[in-house]
């Protein structure tokens, strides 16, 4: 599967860089590549990722898929053009794309064997310098019936059914051992100890005001905007690199009653410095520079 | 299987006879109308007065989908492990509600809340203890499906799976396309899907009807000595300003939520009883704010949905985390107090409900609204062979 999804992606490449393509109508293909990474590693089920986080921990990885959305052009006048997507009744839908980094082998098998690397469609010929897109599910598309949505709003794994959509990021990691003794001031029983970590984000505290309507709003969208005001979509791809986001966690531990690690939930301390490298606001906390995505 | 052999085939006896008819439903069909033919040709079997259900436009009633979601309710497959079933958590002789205080999933996590009686939940709005979101049985069955946090039946990311264990069983081969006969023309994937698997879940927890306790006898049916003269007393107390439990335990189904076809506009009722108050400012446990979780109004901290009371004499542990062990308990040392907490941070809850006034119980009192409660049990419901386990070899 892996090998026909590398072979689909070279044919669309080549298609892509095929100029007669696009001289029938007045469009271009458009692939932004994404890479995941775990501290600059390359992503790969069944492999074990050291030191992780503030315990530095040595992890292996369960899962790691996101969806991407409302992804933009950026023109060199400033005009940001909506990248049509192109729907493949798996995992582009609309302007809404599932990332899926794991191959469902080993430890991630709770996943599926086709991967997913990066989003695919087009745009208006033109001169573009830049990228701009949202890690999430548009709110639109985010509160409707899971059961009769289409691929790839159909995948269990990312539904949030108990706040109601879906879960934006997803990453679980299983702890394979912890080369740091607990920080200094903690009894190694002072919390719970966590037998792995998960990063679950999705909109919180969504009710609506008439509490048997969709909500009409969350307080807590917690969808992540990206820009890149020069992305040169031939050379260059987005890194997605949870390390960076884990680093000041303590992925031995989990506070008791709260989830395990960071799913977004008001009122859980392991959220605290996972919600800041989102870049997002948490629980009254500002939000700091996020630190999942950069650009190669 | 006999039992379920015979209902489907009496259920396709019923329909199926008449070549006109059959030319009818061809026309129906055609004309896309046959939703609206199924909905009024089920039989819920209410007594008379009681209204309809409301049922989503989506998913009509049917034998067939009852049959199916019956088959399923009561199916380990549907957990990641083989363990678990919905009908592990929903016991029939418990008024399919759980007689452990909370349920463990198949990692053996622990759950958050004691799992609630399904008895008549056809007219319940909202489901569960306290999201608000949760409007429809079919949605709500991804959370013990699919659900992460906490983990029950474990099935996240393994509907193919799932599917395929459906698929190849000649049981569902029979059963799916019965229910769905449309999905099945249109193939497989339409047929062995989380839509049809929800819908007819859905159908089955919607045939759980209950309404033949001796109180209905009693009250409804004219039946004066259903009842015992302890019960009667206990009825009227419990309609009383002084225990003021009528008003949200009110209704054909002793809760404030409530939708039907004569009421169509739900109404919907979360209280904060004064169970928990941790620091005199009523703030609940961890993991336990009710509805406060999903709005984040520090006025909805603590306020659960209103359980509805059927069978309340055999559905015990009772409240939310399953913390109060029996029904005794529940009155003399939670409501007849204003709330278990009412005192615990030296005064009340600001967020109790201003319906929580406490009283006392004369000598006897206690006996005869034990006796009311008890007279809400439904025996036939419990025991009723439609509802139980189709796959138990007689």
């Amino acid at each position: 599967m892996k090998t026909f999804n590398r072979l689909c992606a070279a044919l669309w490449l080549a298609c892509a860089s095929w100029p007669a393509s696009v001289h029938a109508n007045e469009t271009q293909t458009v692939e932004i590549r994404f890479t995941a990474e775990i501290n600059g590693q390359p992503f790969a089920c069944g492999r074990q990722y050291g030191p992780v986080g503030a315990s530095a921990s040595t992890i292996l990885p369960t899962d790691y898929r996101m969806f991407v959305s409302e992804a933009q052009l950026i023109a060199r006048d400033g005009r940001r053009v909506p990248i049509h997507l192109t729907e493949d009744k798996l995992f582009q839908f609309e302007n809404i794309a599932l990332l899926d980094f794991e191959d469902g082998s080993g430890p991630c098998r709770n996943g599926t064997p086709a991967v997913n690397t990066s989003i695919r469609g087009h745009v208006p010929k033109g001169d573009y310098l830049g990228l701009s897109f949202v890690i999430g599910v548009p709110f639109a598309r985010n509160h409707g019936d899971p059961t009769l949505a289409p691929a790839p709003l159909s995948s269990t794994a990312m539904f949030w059914t108990w706040q109601g959509g879906y879960k934006f990021i997803r990453f679980d990691t299983g702890l394979a051992g912890s080369d740091a003794k607990p920080a200094a001031g903690h009894a190694p029983d002072a919390g719970h100890a966590a037998t792995g970590f998960s990063i679950h984000l999705g909109s919180t505290r969504c009710a609506s005001a008439a509490r048997t309507q969709a909500p009409s709003a969350c307080l807590d969208g917690n969808r992540m905007a990206i820009q890149f005001d020069q992305f040169d979509v031939a050379r260059h791809q987005v890194v997605v690199d949870v390390g960076a986001v884990l680093a000041e966690s303590d992925l031995t531990r989990n506070t008791p009653k709260t989830s395990p690690g960071c799913m977004s939930f008001p009122g859980d301390p392991e959220c605290i410095p996972v919600m800041r490298r989102l870049g997002l606001a948490y629980d009254g906390a500002p939000p700091g520079e996020q630190r999942l995505i950069t650009r190669r | 299987m006999p039992a379920t052999h015979s209902t489907v085939a009496a259920a396709r006896r019923r329909r199926a006879n008449p070549a006109a008819t059959v030319l009818a439903c061809l026309l129906m069909l055609a004309l896309g109308v046959l939703p609206v033919i199924a909905r009024s040709s089920y039989d819920w079997g209410l007594p008379q007065g009681m209204p309809e259900p409301v049922v989503p436009p989506d998913n009509p009633m049917s034998d067939e989908k009852v049959q199916l979601g019956r088959h399923l309710f009561y199916d380990r497959r549907l957990s990641r492990d083989g363990s678990i079933a919905c009908a592990s958590c929903h016991q029939q002789e418990r008024a399919f509600a759980d007689p452990r205080r909370l349920p463990s999933g198949v990692d053996g996590q622990p759950g958050e809340r004691n799992a609630m009686s399904l008895a008549n939940v056809a007219y319940l709005p909202v489901l569960t203890w306290s999201n608000p979101m949760i409007t429809s049985l079919e949605v709500q069955a991804l959370i013990p499906l699919f659900g992460e946090h906490p983990v029950e039946m474990g099935m996240s990311g393994r509907e193919q799976q799932l599917f395929e264990g459906l698929r190849t069983d000649p049981v569902y081969q029979r059963l799916f396309p019965l229910a769905f006969p449309e999905e099945a023309r249109a193939g497989d994937a339409r047929l062995y899907s989380l839509a049809s698997l929800t819908r007819a879940l859905a159908s089955f927890q919607r045939s759980l009807i209950s309404f033949d306790s001796p109180y209905d006898r009693y009250r409804y049916r004219g039946q004066s000595d259903a009842i015992s003269v302890s019960a009667r007393r206990g009825e009227a107390l419990f309609f009383s300003e002084r225990t003021e439990c009528y008003h949200c335990h009110g209704g054909f189904n002793f809760t404030d939520n409530l939708v039907h076809r004569r009421q169509p506009l739900a109404e919907t009722g979360f209280h904060n009883t004064g169970l928990y108050d941790l620091d005199a400012r009523g703030t609940y446990p961890a993991g336990q704010t009710g509805l406060a979780a999903f709005t984040g109004a520090r006025s909805d901290m603590g306020r659960f949905r209103t359980p509805s009371l059927r069978n309340v004499s055999v559905t015990a542990p009772y409240m939310h985390d399953g913390s109060i062990a029996d029904l005794r308990a529940v009155i003399r040392e939670h409501y007849a107090k204003a709330g278990r907490s009412a005192n615990s941070a030296g005064r009340p809850s600001p967020l109790r409900s201003e319906l929580m006034v406490g009283f006392e119980l004369e000598a006897g009192e206690l006996d005869d609204l034990i006796a009311f409660l008890s007279a809400l049990t439904d025996e036939r419901f419990l025991n009723d062979p439609r509802h139980a386990d189709p796959w138990k070899k007689p």
